[in-house]
């Protein structure tokens, strides 16, 4: 019958996937620019981001200074914007120091997350087979092991410091990502293009990082948003029972246990990482939350 | 209209949404006589079933009923109270929907679904509703209901849950039952079925019934009337015999020969409608078919044209009519097929007031 | 409902649940073995008495032997023996503190549960409304804002002020008394860690109810005549229910680990806190025992919820 409608694919792969994504990235980002908490919690990220970069290069003052007996607890005054601390150490830079690591560790949680989890999740979902039921079992077993409980022994046993805590922070927090990708891999595959890229003869590899990878995209970015809170307030706890980054390098969760003990005395100390920490972790939630709906493929009309 | 149980009375209902205001339905009205079968036929779209919710208050946020009247045994649905409104529900007018497994609870027994409907209202008595739930069941012919009726819904199959749905509308013997597109979930075969049941149904209970769909096979099977939606109007109604063998709005033209008839010719060409309905926000000027009219002139760019009567019993919004295009075409009727009448191309030649003539039109059938 | 099937699937779980235990604890063996340090650096013992000491708890053994004999032991329920306080047994000790966390855990669970269903409901009924805005607001306030952060101004508010102002009518203990019946005698730390934690749960009840509410069995409820909160009640919530109840395995473990940090601030006798303490004293052998139960604790969690499944969903049968 001559009038039927010309078929979707009349060229494969590479122009339907092209199709697909630049619909789904342009429909996105003009949602996420209508969502204005989500905008909102950009902009604070970004200054936040740009007083860490401030203070590599320049704090108020030394945030490990110790400072005689008389300055110590000071409120919040001209000399110094936020008060000292128990020692004396100037507040306002020991949160800018605090800002850095919770950005290194928290994107760098994520990062190692993302690497680590989409790896394995593609592998697992696209491969199928034993491997898949080797990773899953694995997967399952530890799924519901407490993050905290594990990063506390991995953090011990590898030792304090930056890049250890990033390690055991993302030993349980991998899985979830690995799970999701999985769970993507697994329904992308199905799909015809993917069908006619294995037919032309493209090679695993290609397929995965080529076509399956950027069509899981969104869930994925936006899960990897949601685990930087996790990660900095994982790192806020650790140091708030003193087991996470050693001192004199300040971390909100170690001003905030200082703070805890001066509480009668001096409330103002605990305010600052409470409030900052708050606000971050916030902003990071609703920047994740304002993704997910943005890139919700069942929103788009 | 005489003794009609339900007159709607220039109805529209339009959806504000973020983009604009959606007229999704404009001044329709139609009437059912008691124990009637009406059909209300349409492509998807063209608010036939919005039409439906509108009667029974069913049309949710952004929607709204913004005009007209719906007239049921002398009072006005549209001036109800919503406790007035509730009662009339699955009472005196019941409706069912098009795919059964979405709508039926999952989680809750089929039994408990159809007593649940009787309970609502007052019209059969507590210690009835049980027995009455399985003997429905037994009449709309499921087999071992008093089994069945303690099941739930995925264990059904698919015409099953159907009946189940209709079992449902009709506990309360409701003087009207709507049922929005009943068939298009489910197979050919089991839509013979349906239609079959619905048919004893209408004659055992005398509910009148409003069917709408977008098949007209189905529309044959079942409906004494019917009424042709397009674009949120109405622009053709007559009995079913009339409609089908002397269609007067192209639109009801067409659609009848898009679809394969059996007797036809092997010279006969399938028509497709080509382009696409109007855009609903920012309706055009004049009759909302004419893009894709094959029939088009002047006038139709200009006017809407108004809904009046064609033949005993039969209305059509057209400046042109078929009759008058078949006359043109040096055709007697639709069912002339000689080389000429068929190709829908006036023999001299003459030209469309538009660019060409609808590239479908002209496509022969394969040979 | 209790079919073969269900045994069956039953009893695979609890062998998966056993197998589980096995690996963690395994793992956490070999892990805290081979930090640096031992739990007798703090006696300050040397040469041949602390090899003497080493000898009598066994610990100059090869880790696995170590393990091995760890294993027979625990699956008797013996967990061994403290590091740190010489001969305490360690599974009283342990039995003790886990009701302690199940008191505290099992209160905020309800609070959680209550309150976020409740907050859900009501915001996805009023959709858009400040009703809406201000239970998600306080939604994300509740998932965001850290515990200990939480847990400070809850002390400020509920053991300073509140107390103050009305002249100790209402008033909070900060230390931990354990939790009675009454809501009154609720104590601070279970409803701030019910509160933590029940922002996710509005969150989902509220997206879940949401989704419900557009489902076409609801307006084939409604076409029926049905009254509206039958409708919301009977029909919506029974299936809003269901993905609730799916995210209950995770919100276990999140009360969980903020069990882990509220013991910890309140100085509240309860595995958390113990945990804690013996990394720190390098008592392993109550690490490894901590880290088990807690396991097992998550794995008989998920095993009922996903037995609670088949009680909501008459779809799902093993």
């Amino acid at each position: 019958m001559a009038t039927v409608i010309a078929p979707v694919i009349e060229e494969y792969a590479g122009g339907t996937i092209a199709r697909e994504q630049v619909g789904l990235w342009r429909d996105g980002f003009r949602r996420l620019r209508r969502n204005r908490l989500a905008l909102a919690a950009l902009v604070y990220l970004v200054v936040l981001v740009l007083v860490a970069i401030v203070a590599i290069f320049w704090t108020p003052y030394n945030p490990a200074t110790i400072l005689p007996n008389t300055l110590t607890y000071l409120p919040p005054s001209a000399h110094h914007v936020l008060g000292t601390d128990e020692l004396g150490r100037d507040l306002l830079s020991r949160m800018m120091q605090g800002a850095q690591i919770s950005l290194i560790v928290g994107v760098g949680t994520s990062a190692i997350v993302l690497t680590v989890g989409v790896v394995v999740g593609l592998i697992a979902g696209y491969f199928r087979g034993w491997v898949d039921n080797v990773i899953s079992v694995f997967i399952n077993i530890f799924y519901g092991i407490p993050g905290i409980l594990v990063a506390i022994v991995l953090y011990l046993v590898l030792g304090r410091g930056l890049g250890n805590i990033m390690i055991a922070i993302s030993a349980t927090a991998w899985m979830d990502m690995a799970r999701l990708v999985r769970g993507q891999a697994f329904s992308i595959r199905e799909r015809e293009y993917i069908e006619a890229a294995r037919a032309s003869g493209a090679k695993s590899g290609k397929i995965l990082f080529g076509h399956i990878l950027p069509n899981a995209l969104g869930p994925i970015i936006v899960q990897a948003t949601f685990v930087i809170p996790i990660a900095i307030l994982t790192e806020a706890f650790l140091s708030y029972l003193g087991l996470g980054i050693p001192s004199p390098l300040a971390s909100w969760g170690s001003i905030a246990s200082e703070g805890y003990q001066a509480l009668p005395l001096e409330p103002y100390m605990m305010l600052w990482p409470a409030v900052a920490l708050s606000v971050t972790l916030l902003a990071f939630n609703f920047l994740g939350d304002g993704l997910r709906d943005a890139f919700d493929p069942r929103q788009r009309r | 209209m005489t003794d009609s149980i339900l007159e709607v009375r220039n109805l529209s209902t339009h959806f504000f949404t973020d983009d604009g205001e959606v007229k999704a339905v404009r001044n329709v009205s139609f009437s059912v006589a008691p124990g009637e079968t009406l059909g209300i036929v349409g492509e998807s779209g063209c608010g036939k079933s919005v039409t439906a919710m509108s009667v029974l208050g069913l049309v949710g946020r952004p929607g709204k009923v913004v005009g007209g009247e719906i007239m049921f045994r002398g009072r006005d649905l549209l001036k109800l109270s919503k406790e007035e409104l509730r009662r009339i529900r699955g009472r005196d007018i019941a409706m069912i929907f098009q795919d059964p497994l979405s709508s039926l609870n999952p989680v809750l027994r089929v039994g408990y679904q159809i007593d649940e409907a009787m309970n609502a209202h007052d019209k059969i008595p507590r210690d009835q509703v049980a027995q009455r739930g399985i003997d429905l069941l037994k009449q709309v012919r499921v087999s071992d209901a008093e089994r069945r009726i303690t099941q739930f819904p995925h264990q059904f199959s698919g015409g099953m849950r159907q009946r189940a749905m209709i079992a449902m509308g009709l506990s309360n013997s409701p003087d009207l039952l709507i049922a929005d597109e009943p068939t298009t979930a489910l197979d050919v075969t089991v839509q013979a079925q349906i239609l079959e049941l619905l048919r004893d149904l209408n004659e055992q209970t005398g509910a009148a019934i409003i069917l709408i769909t977008h098949n007209l096979g189905v529309v044959a099977g079942l409906c004494k009337r019917v009424v042709v939606m397009y674009a949120g109007e109405i622009v053709e109604e007559g009995t079913v015999e009339q409609i089908f063998e002397a269609p007067q709005h192209p639109y009801t033209w067409s659609l009848l020969r898009s679809v394969p008839r059996i007797d036809a010719n092997r010279g006969h060409r399938l028509l497709s409608i080509e382009g696409l309905p109007p855009d609903l926000i920012d309706l055009p000027q004049g009759c909302k078919f004419n893009p894709r009219c094959p029939f088009r002139v002047e006038r139709c760019f200009q006017e809407s044209p108004p809904f009046e009567q064609v033949a005993p019993a039969q209305h059509a919004a057209c400046w042109v009519t078929m009759a008058r295009a078949y006359a043109d075409m040096g055709a007697a009727n639709i069912k002339d097929t000689s080389p000429g009448a068929a190709s829908g191309i006036h023999p001299a030649g003459r030209k469309l007031p538009v660019a060409e003539v609808p590239a479908a039109v002209a496509e022969p059938v394969g040979d | 409902m209790l079919t073969r099937g269900t045994l069956i699937y039953i009893a695979q779980r609890l062998a998966l649940i056993a197998f589980t235990l096995v690996a963690v604890s395994f793992l956490v063996f070999i892990t805290v073995h081979s930090l640096p340090g031992d739990a007798f650096e703090s006696d300050r013992v040397h040469g041949k008495a602390l090899q003497l000491l080493l000898h009598e708890y066994g610990l100059d053994r090869p880790v696995l032997v170590q393990y091995w004999s760890f294993l027979t032991n625990a699956i008797h329920g013996n967990f061994g023996v403290s590091l740190q306080i010489r001969g305490l047994p360690i599974t009283p000790l342990v039995t003790r503190e886990l009701s302690v966390s199940a008191e505290l855990g099992g209160t905020a669970l309800l609070i959680t549960i209550g309150l976020g269903t409740t907050f859900g409901v009501l915001a996805a009924l009023r959709q858009n409304t400040w009703v809406d805005y201000t239970l998600t607001s306080i939604a994300v306030v509740g998932y965001s804002v850290p515990s200990f952060v939480l847990a400070g101004l809850g002390v400020l508010i509920f053991s300073y002020w509140l107390p103050t102002i009305t002249n100790g009518v209402i008033s909070y203990p900060a230390e931990w008394t354990g939790t009675y019946g009454t809501l009154v005698e609720l104590s601070l730390p279970a409803i701030i860690l019910g509160f933590y934690t029940s922002g996710q749960v509005t969150r989902i009840t509220r997206a879940a109810m949401l989704e419900v509410l557009q489902q076409d069995y609801i307006r084939t409820a409604r076409a029926k005549g049905l009254k509206s909160t039958v409708v919301t009640v009977r029909h919506a919530l029974r299936n809003a229910l269901i993905p609730v109840i799916s995210i209950l395995g995770p919100l276990v473990i999140s009360i969980i680990t903020g069990s882990v940090i509220i013991e910890n601030i309140f100085g509240i006798p309860g595995l958390g806190k113990r945990f804690v303490e013996s990394i720190l004293s390098a008592d392993y052998n109550i690490t490894v025992a901590v880290f088990t139960v807690y396991a097992l604790l998550i794995g008989v969690a998920n095993l009922i919820v996903d037995l609670l499944y088949t009680v909501v969903d008459p779809r799902i049968r093993y």
